[in-house]
């Protein structure tokens, strides 16, 4: 019986593994295509489908809040100024963009506009040709290319080509900000160097405060601190050479220290009990902050909204920050920072219409009114000479501090986790996750991601 | 008299597991950003506040909910009448036909739905059914039919042989016995089934998500995305959201609850 | 026999446009992870046909193996927990007594909810240091009893907690199901009993639960399947941590098809979990009986 239903399961299996293996193929044949740029999309995705004309351009972005507001009033505005193109513009949370876009640029539907996180991600579309080389475009527009923080395009550039630009979110670096009533209290200095923080870390674990707060279940929070402490160490080329697939390039001594360097803090209690079972997403790291049971937060600038809702007083009172400890004879510069300098957009190659998408590029991202807007919401755009329009807004003290930070770091890192190729970068925050609790040694760690390094 | 003590104390503690974790989202939602976290967790906030639920209506709910009962109720009645007749055919009906669909249907319980995504994606789009309705519909009633005719082949098969011999005699025909015989007493599964699907498919994400994109589609689910960023969110708003979007089948299920309650107690008890 | 021919036309007929729709949305995409499984695609590139190669790379996964063994712990934690209070639940709910039916309207209310919405709720109801669970314990001097339910490496705790998180989710339709069942159940059945003097006890070892059989095996075949598919939830509360000890294999399949973007290996994970499933929910019910169709319900 088990065998006659198996063999009706086969035959039902054989008569269509023929349609299934031709949706295989199908993507096989329209990727060979994709190389030229005038690739016609096969007529189904979201903007092409719901318009007979070819000038409709679809983007898909990965925003919330304000900063989507501001979005769609620009995409409204663009569309009011001229009649040539009309510009649809669609907004889904992190994890689902993230899958909606795979899903649709593996079957070859994406939109006209490709937000994207830049590095490792972008990568595989440019080496798949599914977006266009942007240079052109760029040459054509010279003082649109220099307005921005020259930091920007590493991210988008690859083998001497630049395919993406800036998609307007705000520069947000990573610092460290602490609660200025608990370093009152006890005389701390605010840690400058790795050695100051240990000793504040001794004296507030003495004192029963929770040195650091942690959300160590999001696992990309660990992430930060083995950034800064490898870029501290080693200096910036420890990471180039990872990111260049260089053979054992996680062998550099930098790593491993860094690493034991995480371990030696959290053996001395460094992080609050239970940090691995804290969410930093749903913001309960900072609320040991700001509830005075712990006394640092190493995180990216843009939790200050959220601090400044959830703990007004807190925040105008008695929240502090500063840049990470530099490490004594360590190759860094202090002024380093790690976060995210920008999030882009790239032109699909199967865009019906690219020289209008180029056209939307090149009047909506951070156009005077974007910038107006952002400045006011307490975002920093990553455009240069800023500095002073900061001056008479709310919170002016933290962003003049946060611009001025930015606009000079020498080095600005956006998250290994985009950056690194997908399957590199998942290998990392799963192996982190497990250095975190303890139960993987400097060593096991740099084997681990030396395997995981894509062979060329 | 002791007995019944106890079992009333363990209804009601029981009661009190169900329900509290709820209410404290119903808290939750009720409490500004500032409190939500270091609030005291379990008492009601002394000042209710209104706003978060005000913000999610704000976010176009209305549109998403009549797409969210379009789909659902849609896909509902497609499950209900397909399996019932699928559940019938394999009880009643056994030959060789039957009883390997039936086969099939067991083996398609383990689908992981992340899985077959992709490839589910391309047949909807190569089908044209992409960014309708249809294509959030045709896949949930798939996906729901197999835990469907599983369990009602569980009852259908219990109903005693001599009512349907006592009917045959009377001369009643196949699809006879399927809604004079088989239907009425098939209603407390048929309810169970109904309502377990309905949820589902009022709270499935991955499917609305990839296979839709216009946003005049969208349905529920898909709205809490407005209140997640990327490396934050907007936890009371979140949960503000959830409630609300729960609300119409608390309503749904109060007011149908008589009905309900007679589909459940038709069964045998004579 | 004519009569035969027409009964299998019928049959034909009404398992049609279920055979149908699941056939083309659900066998077929299945077939084409089957066919995935056999390439090298990263989603967005090049598809290579490198035949059993991911499969090889399964079987030598040490990683692979530790997540069908959590998930077997996950399988069998959730079945033991859900099936006794699902039962009780059931049976007591199906009761006549008024209040009984307004019960019901609570016990059900977990049901209602995303597996999103619930993994946010417990989110904070177990957060170590204001969640919920903990500051309750603390304020009645239990402190010893808090926990870093999502976070802690003591072993099992986490799996644990997760397990216990499923359950508050489920139990309420397995109840729905053994309160339909118990319903069915021809009240002569209990007269003949209570005229005999039966105790409770009794009454449900000898006449409840043998009735109730299939529905056991159907509530554990949607147990076992489920809990082999079970993701959202596990996906946010812990993403496989801490320490890789709740990686069970739905949350290592998304992992690696779409945060590795390895869709060809992550859809072997895919197709495993499928053989798994088959193979327990056929085997389940032909073992049990569950394939003999005529009605086991006795007397009227």
């Amino acid at each position: 019986m088990l065998k006659k239903s198996a063999l009706v399961t086969t035959a039902l299996a054989l008569t269509f593994t023929g349609l299934v293996a031709g949706c295989g193929t199908g993507g096989n044949t329209s990727n060979a295509g994709s190389n030229s740029n005038t690739q016609s999309s096969n007529g189904s995705n979201g903007g092409s489908a719901s318009s007979s004309t070819s000038h409709t351009i679809t983007i898909w972005d990965s925003e919330s809040g304000t900063m989507q507001n501001m979005m769609q009033t620009a995409t409204d505005n663009f569309n009011k100024s001229q009649k040539q193109v009309t510009a649809k513009i669609q907004f889904y949370n992190d994890n689902a963009y993230k899958q909606k876009i795979q899903i649709a640029m593996g079957a070859n539907n994406p939109p006209d506009i490709i937000f994207s996180w830049g590095g490792g991600t972008l990568k595989t579309y440019v080496d798949a040709h599914k977006v266009v080389n942007l240079d052109s475009f760029l040459k054509a527009n010279p003082s649109y290319k220099n307005k921005f923080f020259p930091g920007v395009w590493g991210n988008v550039t690859f083998n001497g080509h630049v395919y993406g630009v800036p998609e307007g979110a705000g520069t947000q670096p990573e610092l460290l900000f602490y609660n200025k009533a608990i370093f009152r209290k006890y005389h701390l200095p605010v840690p400058t160097t790795w050695p100051q923080l240990l000793s504040d870390v001794k004296t507030l674990k003495a004192n029963g405060i929770a040195p650091i707060s942690l959300g160590a279940r999001d696992q990309w929070p660990d992430l930060l601190w083995l950034m800064y402490l490898t870029d501290r160490i080693g200096g910036p080329s420890v990471f180039n050479n990872i990111i260049n697939n260089k053979p054992n390039a996680w062998s550099n001594p930098a790593v491993a220290k860094a690493i034991q360097m995480i371990q030696q803090l959290i053996r001395a209690g460094g992080f609050e009990n239970g940090y691995a079972g804290v969410s930093a997403d749903s913001n309960e790291d900072q609320a040991l902050l700001y509830s005075g049971k712990a006394a640092m937060l190493l995180q990216g600038s843009w939790i200050f909204p959220s601090l400044k809702s959830s703990a007004p007083q807190f925040t105008s009172q008695d929240l502090g920050w500063t840049t990470f400890p530099k490490v004594p004879g360590g190759k860094g510069n202090p002024n380093d920072l790690m976060g995210n300098i920008s999030t882009y957009y790239s032109v699909s190659s199967s865009s019906k219409d690219i020289s209008g998408a180029e056209e939307y590029l090149k009047d909506v991202p951070l156009n005077s009114y974007e910038i107006k807007t952002e400045i006011q919401n307490g975002v920093i755009p990553p455009v240069k000479g800023l500095a002073g329009d900061f001056k008479n807004v709310p919170d002016s003290n933290f962003l003049t501090y946060v611009y001025n930070k930015a606009e000079k770091a020498p080095v600005f890192v956006t998250g290994w986790d985009q950056l690194l190729p997908p399957s590199e970068a998942q290998t990392l925050l799963k192996d982190l996750n497990s250095v975190f609790v303890l139960k993987m040694t400097p060593q096991q760690f740099v084997k681990s991601m030396n395997a995981a390094i894509p062979k060329s | 008299m002791l007995r019944k003590t106890i079992v009333t104390t363990l209804g009601i503690i029981w009661a009190i597991v169900s329900l509290y974790p709820i209410l404290y989202m119903v808290f939750e939602s009720l409490r500004t950003q500032e409190t939500y976290i270091t609030g005291l967790p379990w008492l009601p906030p002394a000042h209710p506040y209104l706003g978060n639920f005000q913000d999610v209506l704000a976010q176009g709910f209305v549109g998403y909910f009549v797409n969210s009962a379009i789909v659902a109720i849609i896909s509902i009645v497609m499950i209900l009448v397909f399996s019932l007749f699928a559940a019938y055919a394999i009880v009643r009906l056994d030959g060789w036909f039957s009883s390997r669909a039936f086969t099939l249907f067991l083996a398609g319980l383990a689908i992981p739905i992340q899985a077959a995504i992709i490839p589910l994606y391309i047949l909807i789009d190569k089908m044209g059914f992409y960014d309708t309705l249809w294509a959030i519909i045709l896949p949930s009633v798939a996906f729901a039919l197999p835990l469907s005719i599983l369990i009602l082949v569980n009852f259908i098969r219990d109903v005693p042989k001599e009512l349907y011999e006592a009917m045959s005699i009377d001369g009643v025909g196949t699809f006879g016995l399927l809604f004079r015989l088989v239907l009425p007493l098939s209603r407390p599964a048929m309810m169970a089934v109904g309502i377990y699907n309905f949820v589902q498919i009022w709270n499935n994400f991955l499917f609305p998500l990839v296979l839709t994109s216009n946003p005049k589609l969208q349905t529920l689910p898909l709205a809490l995305q407005h209140f997640e960023g990327q490396y934050t969110m907007n936890v009371p708003a979140i949960m503000a959201a959830v409630i609300l979007s729960a609300v119409p089948l608390i309503i749904a299920y109060i007011i149908g609850r008589k009905q309900l309650l007679a589909g459940m107690t038709a069964g045998f008890s004579r | 026999m004519p009569r035969k021919k027409r009964t299998q036309r019928i049959a034909i007929l009404l398992l049609a446009p279920s055979l149908i729709l699941f056939i083309v949305f659900g066998i077929v995409p299945m077939l084409g992870a089957v066919y995935l499984s056999l390439v090298n695609w990263n989603g967005i590139g090049h598809q290579t046909f490198v035949g059993l190669s991911n499969w090889v790379q399964f079987v030598k996964d040490s990683s692979a193996w530790h997540s069908i063994l959590l998930t077997f712990e996950v399988m069998i934690l959730t079945w033991v927990i859900q099936t006794p209070l699902s039962l009780m639940v059931g049976i007591y709910l199906a009761g006549k007594q008024r209040h009984r039916s307004w019960m019901g309207v609570i016990y059900f209310l977990p049901l209602l909810f995303s597996s999103v919405a619930v993994g946010l709720l417990w989110s904070y109801i177990l957060d170590p240091n204001f969640g919920l669970v903990n500051t309750l314990l603390n304020a009645i001097h239990l402190k010893f009893l808090a926990a870093n339910w999502l976070g802690s490496t003591r072993p099992g705790l986490v799996l644990w907690t997760l397990v216990a998180i499923v359950s508050w989710q489920y139990i309420p339709f397995h109840s729905l199901l053994y309160q339909a069942g118990r319903k069915q159940i021809a009240d002569s059945l209990y007269e003949a009993a209570r005229i005999d003097g039966v105790t409770f006890w009794k009454e449900f070892w000898f006449i409840t639960l043998p009735q109730l059989k299939y529905t056991v095996v159907t509530s554990t075949v949607l147990m076992l399947t489920g809990s082999l598919t079970f993701f959202d939830l596990i996906y946010i509360l812990t993403d496989g941590g801490p320490n890789e000890e709740t990686n069970v294999l739905a949350v290592n399949m998304y992992n690696t098809a779409f945060n590795k973007s390895m869709i060809g290996y992550g859809s072997v994970f895919a197709v495993v979990i499928a053989i798994i499933g088959i193979i327990l929910s056929i085997v389940m019910t032909k073992f049990t009986g569950f394939r003999k169709l005529e009605s086991q319900s006795e007397g009227v």
